[in-house]
């Protein structure tokens, strides 16, 4: 018995002696303290390489800026790719990207592309490479073409819907016929999807281009790790603009913001993104990290289904229930004041925002009057259809529809609420079934039109539009489903189609004046807010520049 | 022990009272001597009594919606809050108890239903026997290969998201079913055996009386059994699948909808209260049903216990 | 004696029951409300270009067609390419590159398991009803009813925040390529076959709380198992050897009764492990470590169907296969079950 135990109990000693072993030395390993191993990124002065670590709330598996709507991708594909206009760092202002020149008169846009410009593979980017690129990304007949299972939405959106012709001239002149004129295209041109890929690349790879990235950009791919969920990027020493000034660039994945805020209070990441109320806090306590904010360029709304609630379809109840909505305790208390009450959908910082229209004053007695006169005093009820999941324009959806639902009740209108997750939500919507329902948007080129055309003018023909109604079905002929109102006013769908064909900038402008104007108190939506753009950044990183609309600038960066 | 001197003592004990009914009966005698499974039997009651006090005496629109601007918001516990307060300023103390409410209902429901149908099932393969029981096996055996999160996730997909927790018991029963299909196959396939059935059957009586009459009883044990130690599963798996965001919508006190708001929003800001008390109260009722279920097993007859999971 | 006949015939029924897995899960997805051209193509699509990629995949053919294609593609390991997570890349590919993470974790529950849960069992067994007995049994019932992704955090918030001695999240740092050096896909096993010391110190301090929380759970159920497994063999051996023998053959008994005793534990050690491959999803969920478990979780909730559908049923058949290697050597050890 005795030496049947002491075997027993000596195994069991040796077990728990060994695990004893391991905890200590792996204590010891740590050396510091910040849970880093040892060796943070190393930052080039001692000869090591400067290694920036930007930390994200998702990874991209694709590469390819043709593949994917995705923001995610496009923060990798904007370090390797170039487009030909860029965005001001940090501004929605234009300037010089492929394209030395450019200009757009009538149907007409005329470019005048820099020379001596290297793709990764050493080609020399011409014209031609731009051609190649629109037509594998919109022309079926191209011998390249990606195929239709693979290319993004953004084909027609950015690019297809609005090109005729393209001539090119020589390797560096390119004229672009228009299908119509609009005003939009240059800024167009500047999203991401309207990169270029080396026409050499595209006949090499593929549909695997993917994976294998040529572009232009100040950083080639090294890695794409889809094990781990980390991209990592070495810098490209023949980038003709600015910079690159850090060695290496790798995107880390870390899925809960408070982790990721936590990961950058340690030392673990440089630059983070995807900050929430909860984390920026631990973003602004912590030392050696700072929490930076900008404007946004986006809008987050309550959308009416017009054609589908007959109440909605007296203005007066829709600015009784904008005036019975307390949009600024939304934004103080809910969204913790990283946002601003909005009045319109255009954000302040959009050409055509009216700076004159306020945003509806919280006035439950001015919505319980408005909805008398309306005949609706008793009330009613309605369902409010809204995402579960936090998205940048709206960062607490049901805290926020809680909210919505009491400040109605207060005028006798029921509001029931109806979660969904996003996906279902967005089909959903898609198809017109909701009352109401939250969404917001993000803004594609910084253009008015990508918010007032797109979100509010419903694209169907004259025939599917009846007389006297602001409204139409969502089954209409080609309706735009963007428009998740339902909202058909005349008046706005002129201005803001004339507006699309100005080029003129004044003139664009008073004609969105208009339209907001309109939009304002016609009220298809309650205006809830516009969100600041957030990032964490480590003190040891210096020259980054917030951007609200394409970057990040990794090529400005450098580590100290 | 054997199904005659069990039915022998029953017999002879029905006239007696509970007490001695309980001293008598081999099985109840043996499992309330076991200090462990009394330890469980009380952590249990207690939950039971707080599931029931929260649901009487508590308004669940009070508890699920925000109290911004009436109580602090991320208050630490304190005399006030003993469980402190969350992100929307409501206090964590009757949320958790009314949590209780939901595990012990979700879970019962969740239980119950997959015993029933898990019974129906064993039963009538252990009898039927050769065709029938084989495709009802089989089916089983597929079933039971999954671990039983996976399947659930799989199958809480087909169910709309406006359902909220309902969504994950109805996932959670037709995943446990074939356990229980499994234990009463094998617990009526044991008593079968006996002559005494055949006995009857050679005489004349219809099938379901026979198993209900007779096998059934019988199974009763293995089945209480494994009930309760499924039970501790079900609640863990009804808030894993809250926690991964398949059950319980937002705002509902759920404990698994509590931890993942506790992990995701508060866990490194600080306040490890939101996570810690609903998490320790989930820990406790299932470690409860877990040392019942210990318990109960070890009372029950070594044949009967094999077939337990 | 092996039992030839046995394990054809349970083949042989492996056909039927994986149709009818196959089927199981054409029907779940078919019956999930979702429209998969819609989230392929996002917000920006206009509806002919939604129209488009829905005739694309096939989804305006009749229901009978599309299972049919259905069968025929599963039956070559076809699972299509994913919709969402990772467009144009196939199924298999993505699975395969994510299985090692959650093999990963795995295996080393499993090594905690056995390395601890088997002593601790055993020692329970032989001191029964003592003090040691009821701690040991009590701790393991804890193990398994403590929730890991209220441990984890938990652990997390401790050694990572408030200690700072271990990392917050993922597998190595971020400092390191490791899928430059690539075998396995695991990373402990990459490092160190690499020869990469710091890059394996790395990796080691990262999975030590993701290997710890889910070897408490894994030596927890081990524990008990070898506990009952050892009481049964040893009361039975005990009884009929001392009748025999006398007092003294008690040592002998244990040491015998240990051998046999490990005899289910070893089989159910087998099955455990697909559980733990199921256990995974949560401590990587806490851990923010993406395998198999996380890309499921994903995948069923942005609706890429491909991603369920392909992960769903390389899990059943892995699981009836592992079922059967378990039932075949069992029967081999035991002829009793032959009958």
């Amino acid at each position: 018995m005795s030496s049947q135990d002491d075997g027993v109990s000596r195994r069991t000693f040796l077990g728990a002696a060994g695990g004893a072993a391991v905890t200590v030395g792996l204590a010891g390993c740590s050396g510091t303290d910040d849970g880093s191993d040892g060796s943070d990124g190393g930052d080039g002065s001692d000869g090591s390489d400067a290694l920036l670590r930007y930390g994200r709330g998702s990874h991209s598996s694709t590469l390819d800026f043709q593949n994917s709507t995705s923001g995610e991708v496009a923060k990798v594909t904007e370090q390797i790719y170039d487009t030909l206009i860029n965005f001001e760092p940090g501004e929605s202002t234009l300037t010089d990207g492929l394209a030395s020149d450019y200009s757009l008169d009538g149907q007409t846009a005329s470019l005048t592309l820099k020379e001596g410009v290297t793709f990764h593979n050493g080609e020399e980017f011409t014209a031609q490479d731009f051609v190649a690129t629109y037509r594998r990304f919109v022309d079926s007949e191209y011998e390249y073409y990606a195929g239709d299972d693979y290319v993004s939405a953004y084909g027609p959106f950015t690019l297809g819907s609005w090109i005729d012709d393209i001539q090119v001239d020589g390797d560096y002149e390119m004229t672009i016929q228009l299908t119509q004129t609009y005003a939009p295209f240059l800024r167009n041109l500047a999203m991401f999807a309207a990169a270029v890929h080396s026409e050499a690349a595209i006949e090499e790879f593929g549909t695997d281009l993917s994976e294998n990235a040529v572009g232009t950009g100040p950083f080639e791919l090294d890695t794409l790790d889809d094990t781990n969920e980390q991209i990592r990027l070495t810098a490209y020493d023949d980038y003709w603009g600015d910079g690159p000034q850090v060695d290496e660039v790798v995107f880390v994945t870390v899925g809960e913001n408070s982790t990721r805020a936590q990961s950058l209070a340690s030392g673990e990441l440089d630059v983070i993104d995807g900050i929430g109320a909860q984390s920026s806090q631990q973003v602004s306590n912590a030392d050696g990290v700072e929490l930076v904010r900008t404007d946004g360029i986006n809008v987050g709304y309550m959308a009416f289904n017009i054609t589908a609630v007959e109440e909605f379809q007296d203005r007066r109840v829709r600015q009784a229930i904008s005036h019975a909505i307390d949009t600024e305790a939304i934004v103080e208390q809910i969204y913790s004041g990283f946002a601003t009450e909005a009045s319109q959908p255009l954000p302040p910082n959009v050409l055509g925002h009216n700076d004159d229209i306020d945003p509806y004053e919280y006035d439950p007695e001015r919505a319980q009057s408005l909805l008398e006169e309306a005949g609706y005093g008793d009330g009613f009820s309605f369902e409010l259809a809204t995402f579960q999941n936090p998205r940048g324009y709206n960062p607490s959806p049901i805290q926020t529809a809680e909210t919505v639902s009491s400040n109605l009740g207060e005028v006798g209108i029921d509001v029931e609420i109806n979660q969904q997750s996003f996906s279902p939500f967005l089909e959903y919507t898609a198809q017109g079934r909701h009352d109401a329902c939250f969404l917001g948007w993000y803004t594609d080129n910084a253009d008015p039109d990508n918010f007032a055309y797109v979100l509010l003018h419903p694209q169907v023909d004259e025939g599917e539009l009846s007389d006297g109604q602001d409204w139409v079905s969502f089954d209409a002929e080609g309706y735009n489903t963007s428009n998740r109102a339902s909202w058909a006013n005349q008046e706005y769908m002129d201005l803001v189609e004339e507006a699309q064909r100005t080029t003129a900038e004044s003139d664009r402008a008073a004609l969105y004046n208009e339209a907001m104007r309109i939009a304002h108190d016609e009220a298809p939506w309650v205006y809830l807010d516009y969100a600041e753009e957030l990032r964490g950044v480590a003190d040891r990183v210096s020259g980054f520049q917030i951007a609200a609309i394409s970057g990040p600038y990794l090529n400005l960066v450098s580590l100290e | 022990m054997s199904t005659e001197t069990l039915r022998t003592g029953e017999a002879e004990t029905e006239s007696r009272g509970l007490a001695d009914r309980v001293r008598a009966s081999p099985f109840l005698s043996q499992l309330l001597s076991n200090r462990l499974a009394l330890a469980g039997l009380t952590i249990i009651v207690a939950m039971v009594v707080i599931a029931i006090y929260a649901r009487l005496s508590l308004d669940l629109d009070l508890i699920s919606q925000s109290q911004l601007g009436t109580n602090p918001n991320r208050a630490a516990p304190s005399s006030v809050y003993p469980f402190g307060t969350d992100g929307q300023a409501r206090a964590l103390l009757p949320r958790v108890a009314y949590g209780a409410w939901y595990a012990m209902l979700f879970g019962t429901v969740t239980v119950g239903t997959s015993t029933v149908l898990g019974v129906g099932l064993g039963i009538v393969a252990a009898y039927y026997g050769d065709v029938t029981d084989n495709v009802i096996m089989r089916t089983m055996d597929v079933l039971l290969a999954f671990p039983s999160l996976l399947l659930a996730l799989a199958l809480v997909s087909i169910f709309p998201d406006e359902l909220g927790l309902w969504r994950a018991v109805a996932a959670l029963t037709l995943v446990y079913t074939p356990r229980f299909a499994r234990v009463v196959r094998g617990a009526a396939l044991t008593v079968l055996e006996n002559e005494y059935v055949d006995a009857t059957a050679a005489l004349g009586a219809t099938d379901p009386r026979v198993l209900v009459r007779h096998v059934l009883p019988n199974c009763l044990a293995p089945i209480t059994v494994q009930s309760t130690l499924n039970f501790g599963l079900a609640i863990i798996d009804l808030a894993a699948l809250s926690f991964l965001g398949f059950g319980a919508s937002a705002g509902t006190p759920s404990w698994g909808l509590m931890l993942s708001n506790g992990v995701s929003q508060g866990l490194l800001t600080g306040v490890w209260w939101w996570s810690f008390f609903p998490g320790l109260f989930l820990a406790l009722t299932v470690l409860g049903f877990n040392l019942l279920g210990d318990g109960m097993r070890d009372a029950l007859d070594p044949r009967m216990r094999e077939a337990v999971d | 004696m092996f039992p030839k006949r046995f394990v054809l015939k349970r083949l042989l029924l492996l056909v039927p029951v994986l149709l009818g897995v196959a089927t199981l899960v054409f029907s779940i997805l078919h019956l999930s409300p979702g429209d998969p051209a819609l989230t392929i193509a996002g917000e920006r699509a206009s509806q002919e270009f939604v129209e488009r990629i829905r005739a694309d995949l096939g989804l305006n053919d009749p229901i009978w067609v599309q299972y049919i294609d259905f069968l025929g593609k599963v039956a070559r390991f076809n699972f299509g390419e994913s919709y969402v997570i990772n467009r144009n890349t196939t199924v298999r590919e993505i699975m395969a590159n994510t299985l090692p993470v959650t093999l990963e974790l795995a295996l080393y529950g499993q090594l905690f398991g056995v390395l601890f849960g088997i002593p601790l069992g055993v020692l329970s067994a032989v001191k029964q009803d003592t003090l040691t007995d009821h701690a040991t049994r009590v701790g393991a019932l804890a193990g398994i009813s403590v929730p890991i992704f209220w441990s984890g955090p938990l652990l997390i918030l401790l050694f990572a925040q408030v200690l700072g001695v271990l990392p917050t999240s993922g597998r190595i740092s971020s400092v390191y390529n490791v899928a430059a050096i690539r075998t396995t896909g695991m990373v402990t096993v990459d490092t160190l076959i690499a020869g990469e010391w710091e890059m394996f110190r790395s990796a080691v301090k990262h999975m030590f709380l993701p290997s710890i929380v889910i070897g408490v759970y894994s030596t927890a159920l081990i524990s008990r198992m070898m506990r009952s497994s050892m009481l049964e063999v040893v009361r039975q051996d005990y009884m009929r050897t001392a009748r025999a023998k006398g007092q003294g053959a008690k040592i002998t008994v244990l040491k015998h009764g240990f051998r046999n005793a490990l005899i289910p534990v070893v089989t159910i050690i087998g099955i455990q492990f697909g559980g733990l491959l199921g256990g995974a999803v949560l401590t990587e969920t806490v851990f923010a470590i993406g395998g198999i478990g996380t890309l499921l979780v994903e995948a069923i909730r942005v609706g890429d169907y491909p991603i369920v559908q392909g992960t769903v049923l390389t899990f059943a058949l892995l699981f009836t296969l592992v079922n059967l290697a378990v039932d075949v050597t069992y029967s081999y050890l035991d002829p009793r079950i032959q009958q």
